[in-house]
């Protein structure tokens, strides 16, 4: 187990900034996982710490160790990639010996860690063919064997699961995060996937365009996200955006909705009146003991069985998806008012900021 | 839908086109295996039926020609010209690839501008630097050009291009130099590349007949194709005897291919499965 800290580090391609700044602190046995979207450098970020991109500016330090210049076998890190890497003309034993034969380790203690590695994943059948005979599950389960013979301090996942089908994702989810508690490793997780990341992680780090834009637990920032990116990213279906305006009354501050009549939210952070707003519900944050409520008219249907999606869109053209367990006898055109509890909305400034 | 008679005709049609190109693939084989069993004079008839000097054409041929020596010197050079291509340029190809540089496209197009430049243009050059060097009528002059094949180059680099480059991020995480990735995870993946390459190359090498026959000025040094055109060009030619020569250089090319066929169909198609 293994600390790591990321002062100011940056990257850059030529002239071209993917990486601006970042700082974070992880703490030994903390599952971090970093998520964004696309092209948001999460995967650049990991690269950077496993030393398979050089850092432009910035310090890297692992257990107080300044890790900027040294090899990536030296950092004491092992990394799962996402299409599992695993070497073709070897077998499962070679794969995950290879990197401890190189190392010099005698070959009886790599016989002992891959015995132990292949127990912890039930891999022991399996020692003795080659990847192409292995499913893409057990591919992944070799990969991550390999990661755990070399006794890293902390481990790397690349986006690990991006290509299995949704039913061994799951699955492989709940191994890795057996693993985890098993081996009591620190682990950063790359993933554009949100599930992954709520179910996974200690402290999710949400990046946006080489920026780091919150940190925090999952719940942290499902609740009380810090701007209007993080809101729309954390939760599915995303949370509901609708414009806003700032009013006074009795002394208080409120975010009203001027198409949507009366509701009101409560806000106690200092802004001027008639400020634009953003004023954000979440879809399962409508309910029929809600105070406020929004005259919708329902667009389409979602029947998932358990629970519906009304997707219901108000005269000015905004869409807004209702997440409601009593939706089964909703149909389309159906003019509803969909009543939320106004403690739950969140509202963000012109520049997405949150208004607490 | 065609009717029955339509089917039957673009089907004959279909498998006698075919069957005319496949005869005229094969024929000049069958020339030379029949030619092998004929007299010089019976082929200058014509003859195409199976005669009976087959012995006494590979008789004089093993008593004309100093066979064991010339097979040496053909596979020296085939050997070793193929072994040094296949190093040189699947590491010029695999460089080309995985490394980054502001000129690397404009080096490797020029390289590939040399595709176009005729070996007639270089034969004169070429000859005057292995004079200078002192290596006329030696195998390393046959050899030394050959190694350093733009063609060979490009076929690694776009190979390489299906070579995961995860491979190789795998590989420096676990502890690997460059020249190590290269040797146990480049290699061993792209045996297929290799493969096709090995078969090309070889053939290409063991084929060769204008430079060695411009560099080889002595019967000691010459290889199977000089000695074959030399019996070929002589004043009375036997052609039964050049027929067992040329059935002889065609065995070991053959037998490359047929061991290698698998590899080399996997290699043209694409080596990393």
């Amino acid at each position: 187990m293994s600390e790591l800290q990321l002062s100011d580090v940056r990257k850059s391609y030529g002239g071209f900034e993917v990486i601006k700044g970042v700082d974070l602190d992880i703490r030994s046995g903390e599952f971090v996982v970093f998520v964004g979207p696309s092209g948001c450098g999460k995967s650049t970020l990991l690269r950077m710490i496993a030393g398979l991109e050089d850092i432009t500016s910035g310090d890297l330090t692992i257990d107080d160790v300044l890790m900027n210049d040294v090899d990536p076998s030296k950092r004491g890190i092992a990394m799962v990639f996402q299409s599992y890497a695993l070497y073709p003309h070897m077998t499962v034993r070679e794969n995950m010996g290879f990197a401890l034969r190189f190392a010099g380790v005698p070959k009886a203690e790599i016989e002992k860690r891959v015995s132990e590695a292949a127990g912890i994943l039930e891999l022991g059948p399996l020692l003795d063919r080659k990847p192409k005979q292995l499913s893409g599950g057990q591919r992944q389960r070799v990969a991550i064997g390999r990661a755990i013979v070399r006794h890293p301090k902390i481990f790397l996942f690349d986006e690990p699961l991006s290509n299995l089908d949704a039913e061994l994702r799951v699955h492989m989810r709940i191994e890795i995060a057996r693993l985890h508690k098993q081996l009591a490793a620190t682990i950063i997780y790359v993933t554009h996937d949100q599930v992954e990341a709520m179910t996974l992680a200690d402290k999710i780090v949400v990046m946006r365009g080489g920026v780091v834009e919150q940190v925090g637990s999952p719940l942290d920032l499902y609740d009380d996200p810090a701007n209007l990116f993080v809101a729309g990213f954390i939760g599915s279906p995303k949370m509901n955006f609708l414009k806003g305006v700032i009013e006074a009354a009795d002394g208080r501050t409120y975010a009203r909705l001027p198409d949507y009549g009366d509701a009101r939210i409560p806000v106690n952070a200092r802004a001027a009146p008639e400020t634009r707003v953003t004023i954000g519900i979440r879809p399962e944050h409508f309910n029929d003991q809600g105070s406020a409520s929004l005259d919708l008219t329902i667009d389409m249907l979602e029947h998932l069985g358990g629970e519906t999606f009304a997707y219901a869109r108000h005269g000015n053209g905004e869409l807004v998806v209702i997440e409601t367990k009593n939706g089964r006898g909703l149909k389309a055109g159906e003019r509803i008012a969909a009543r939320f509890d106004p403690a739950c909305a969140l509202v963000f400034d012109a520049d997405g900021k949150r208004l607490r | 839908m065609k009717n029955g008679i339509g089917r039957i005709a673009t089907a004959t049609f279909t498998y006698g086109f075919l069957g005319l190109m496949a005869f005229l693939s094969i024929f000049p084989f069958i020339w030379m295996v029949l030619g092998a069993s004929n007299s010089s004079i019976d082929i200058i008839k014509g003859r195409i039926l199976p005669g009976e000097a087959f012995t006494a054409n590979v008789g004089k041929f093993f008593t004309t020609v100093n066979v064991p020596l010339v097979f040496w010197n053909s596979a020296k050079v085939a050997i070793f010209a193929t072994v040094l291509t296949l190093a040189v340029s699947s590491l010029a190809g695999y460089g080309f690839e995985m490394f980054r540089s502001r000129h690397r496209e404009r080096v490797y197009r020029a390289m590939l501008l040399t595709l176009m430049i005729p070996f007639a243009a270089l034969m004169i050059p070429l000859f005057i630097m292995m004079g200078k060097a002192g290596l006329i009528n030696t195998h390393i002059a046959v050899v030394l050009p050959s190694i350093g094949s733009a063609f060979v180059i490009f076929y690694f680099r776009q190979s390489t291009k299906a070579f995961p480059s995860e491979l190789r991020d795998a590989a420096k995480v676990d502890g690997l130099k460059e020249w190590q990735i290269f040797l146990f995870i480049y290699v061993p993946v792209m045996r297929s590349t290799y493969a096709a390459a090995f078969i090309i190359v070889f053939m290409t090498a063991w084929n060769n007949y204008l430079w060695p026959l411009i560099v080889l000025q002595s019967n000691e040094t010459k290889t199977i194709t000089l000695v074959i055109s030399s019996l070929a060009s002589a004043y009375y030619p036997d052609y039964g005897v050049v027929m067992v020569g040329t059935i002889l250089a065609t065995l070991p090319t053959l037998a490359v291919f047929f061991f290698m066929q698998r590899q080399f169909v996997q290699g043209m198609l694409g080596s990393v499965k």
